[in-house]
């Protein structure tokens, strides 16, 4: 760092310069002394030595938050010889608010002496939120001079969309081989009792069941339902996006998904990811906390990606979306790219559930009220209405979803059991 | 706090001219001043400020030549270092705007003002105590005097044009190294 002459040296130029001019003018002395302070003020600042360095250690309270969480900036200032001001800028990147002290700091510091500075940071959507480090900028004597630098101090918070409690996600309608939490219906080890049949060679004692032994007079066992797991795929459109930053259907359909994710996790399900859009990126379906925070690290960074190009999803693998897998797609349904890729997926056999996650509302916290805003919005409502009963008319089986009321309250209408269904 | 003792300062500035003479043509460039100063206190800009600043020391140059009283270097000492405080305060004042100050930040601040404010007084003084014993044996040799001072002057301004712009740029990115 070095000294640079700031613009208030232009004023005080200015004004000792009016002093002399009129000095000379009025030829009286008194003015030629108004601009002596002016002039010493002026070469003092010129006459110091190099600017002292100011070590910075630069902490944040956490690395991972959710949506709304808050995280705790400490910058710690150290120099070991005096510094009369100096003065600290973190700037705030978008979506994140100061929720307690201030991301601007003035601090006089005396040789060896060690001040923290603490501000709070509300994150107010998901992002990968990157703290540089604070600009810095040493002010010399009166403000006449200052040498300006940043600490590199690159930190990363990762702010994950918010979990909200599913008590009933869609029920799949085929089950994988391993182990979960789903009855089927084939016959094997599990804890949900089936039906009664007589004993058998190569029967286990504990499965026989004594009273209907004792009412039937010979040996009978009692049969259990296997319980198995699922593969569930969450599908993502990435095509388009309308609303406020933080506030998109893409954020809406974000938030979605990683509610739809960890709820089949906690069932022992496998959950894979398909992000739809520009960038065709997927995850393989696992199961574990490990895979959930895979998922939400891929969720924090689905974003729109313009492109001309339609990906089919015949580019995607069959590990990827294995054939027997539920696929939960999450859509506004306002490119019909997606809405082809949905039916067509549908028409191969997939046991497909879409959640059509609605732009209205979106659109319209965007827009400044007014009639002509509100007509517009229910015009827009009544279309998107049609739109879905046309696709349920193809088959599709489609919730509606306004993002703001809870997903569990959307999903209700899948509680009833789905039968599979032929395109028309 | 910090604009009402920048606004002080603009008082004072406004108040010494309408001390030496309170005439019309001072008072309207007093109420003037008065005005365009406050305004750049209120909205704590500096430009604005030294226009209000201007005015004030052209109401005191008026007030001189309608007055015509012996030099003052009191009065003169006086407004120089009120107009070094009031920029140095307006300044600090609209850098610090919304910015947390840490402890004595302010208190120090002002220390470093005094020091040089206390620094130029002593200064115009040695200048004003030179002129007293040095006035009486260059009388008469004035002009060659201000042709040295004014040639001085404009090789000085052109030799810190020149260091201003070839000065050393440092790689950005190096703060706190």
């Amino acid at each position: 760092m070095s000294w640079r002459p700031t613009a208030l040296n232009v004023s005080f130029v200015t004004l000792a310069g009016w002093a002399l001019f009129l000095g000379v003018l009025t030829g009286r002395a008194d003015l030629v002394v108004v601009a002596v302070p002016l002039i010493v003020a002026l070469v003092a600042a010129r006459r110091i030595g190099a600017p002292a360095a100011v070590h910075l250690h630069h902490d944040v309270s956490a690395e991972r938050l959710i949506e709304d969480d808050r995280v705790t900036v400490t910058v710690t200032l150290r120099a070991e010889r005096p510094v009369p001001l100096v003065e600290l800028l973190e700037p705030l990147p978008p979506r994140v608010r100061l929720e307690h002290g201030r991301n601007h700091a003035f601090f006089t510091l005396r040789a060896g002496e060690e001040v923290r500075w603490v501000f709070v940071l509300r994150c107010a959507g998901r992002q990968r939120l990157h703290l540089g480090g604070p600009h810095l900028r040493s002010w010399g004597p009166l403000g006449l001079a200052a040498a300006e630098g940043r600490s590199r101090a690159p930190q990363t918070v990762a702010v994950y969309p918010p979990l909200a409690p599913l008590r009933h996600p869609p029920r799949p309608l085929r089950t994988q081989t391993f182990v979960g939490n789903y009855v089927s219906p084939a016959q094997g080890e599990g804890i949900e009792p089936g039906d009664i049949r007589p004993f058998a060679p190569g029967d286990q004692v504990r499965h026989v069941n004594w009273r209907a032994t004792l009412r039937l007079g010979t040996l009978h066992v009692t049969q259990h339902h296997r319980e198995r797991n699922a593969d569930v795929v969450l599908m993502l459109d990435t095509l388009s996006e309308v609303g406020a930053p933080g506030a998109t259907v893409v954020d809406v359909a974000v938030r979605g998904a990683a509610t739809l994710a960890a709820a089949y996790l906690a069932r022992k399900d496998r959950v894979g990811l398909i992000e739809y859009g520009g960038q065709l990126r997927w995850v393989r379906p696992g199961s574990g906390r490990a895979q959930l925070q895979r998922l939400l690290d891929t969720l924090l960074d689905a974003s729109v990606v313009f492109t001309y190009v339609t990906r089919d999803v015949d580019l995607i693998p069959p590990r990827i979306l294995p054939t027997q897998a539920l696929v939960l797609a999450l859509s506004p349904l306002l490119d019909a790219r997606f809405v082809r890729a949905a039916t067509d997926l549908a028409a191969r056999g997939f046991d497909l559930v879409v959640i059509a996650v609605s732009p209205v509302a979106s659109a319209r916290s965007a827009v400044r009220g007014g009639r002509v805003a509100d007509l517009a919005a229910r015009l827009w409502s009544l279309e998107r209405r049609v739109q879905l009963d046309e696709l349920r008319r193809l088959g599709l089986t489609i919730v509606d979803w306004d993002g703001v009321e809870p997903l569990d309250v959307a999903l209700a209408a899948l509680r009833q059991p789905r039968r599979r269904r032929v395109l028309a | 706090m910090l604009r009402l003792a920048a606004g002080v300062l603009v008082a004072v500035l406004v108040a010494i001219p309408l001390a030496v003479r309170p005439a019309a043509p001072v008072t309207w460039l007093a109420i003037l001043a008065l005005g365009v100063g406050g305004a750049g206190v209120i909205v704590l800009s500096v430009p604005i400020v030294t226009t209000g600043a201007s005015l004030a020391l052209i109401a005191y140059a008026v007030a001189l030549v309608i007055a015509g009283p012996a030099v003052d270097p009191v009065a003169a000492i006086a407004v120089g270092a009120t107009l070094v405080l009031l920029l140095a305060l307006v300044h600090f004042a609209g850098r610090a705007h919304g910015a947390a100050l840490g402890p004595a930040v302010v208190a120090a601040q002002v220390r470093h003002w005094l020091v040089i404010v206390g620094l130029g007084a002593a200064a115009a003084a040695a200048l004003t105590a030179g002129g007293v014993v040095l006035g009486p044996t260059l009388r008469g040799t004035s002009l060659p005097v201000v042709v040295v001072a004014a040639a001085l002057g404009a090789v000085m301004t052109t030799a810190g044009v020149i260091a201003l712009v070839t000065a050393r740029k440092d790689p950005p990115g190096t703060a706190g190294r």
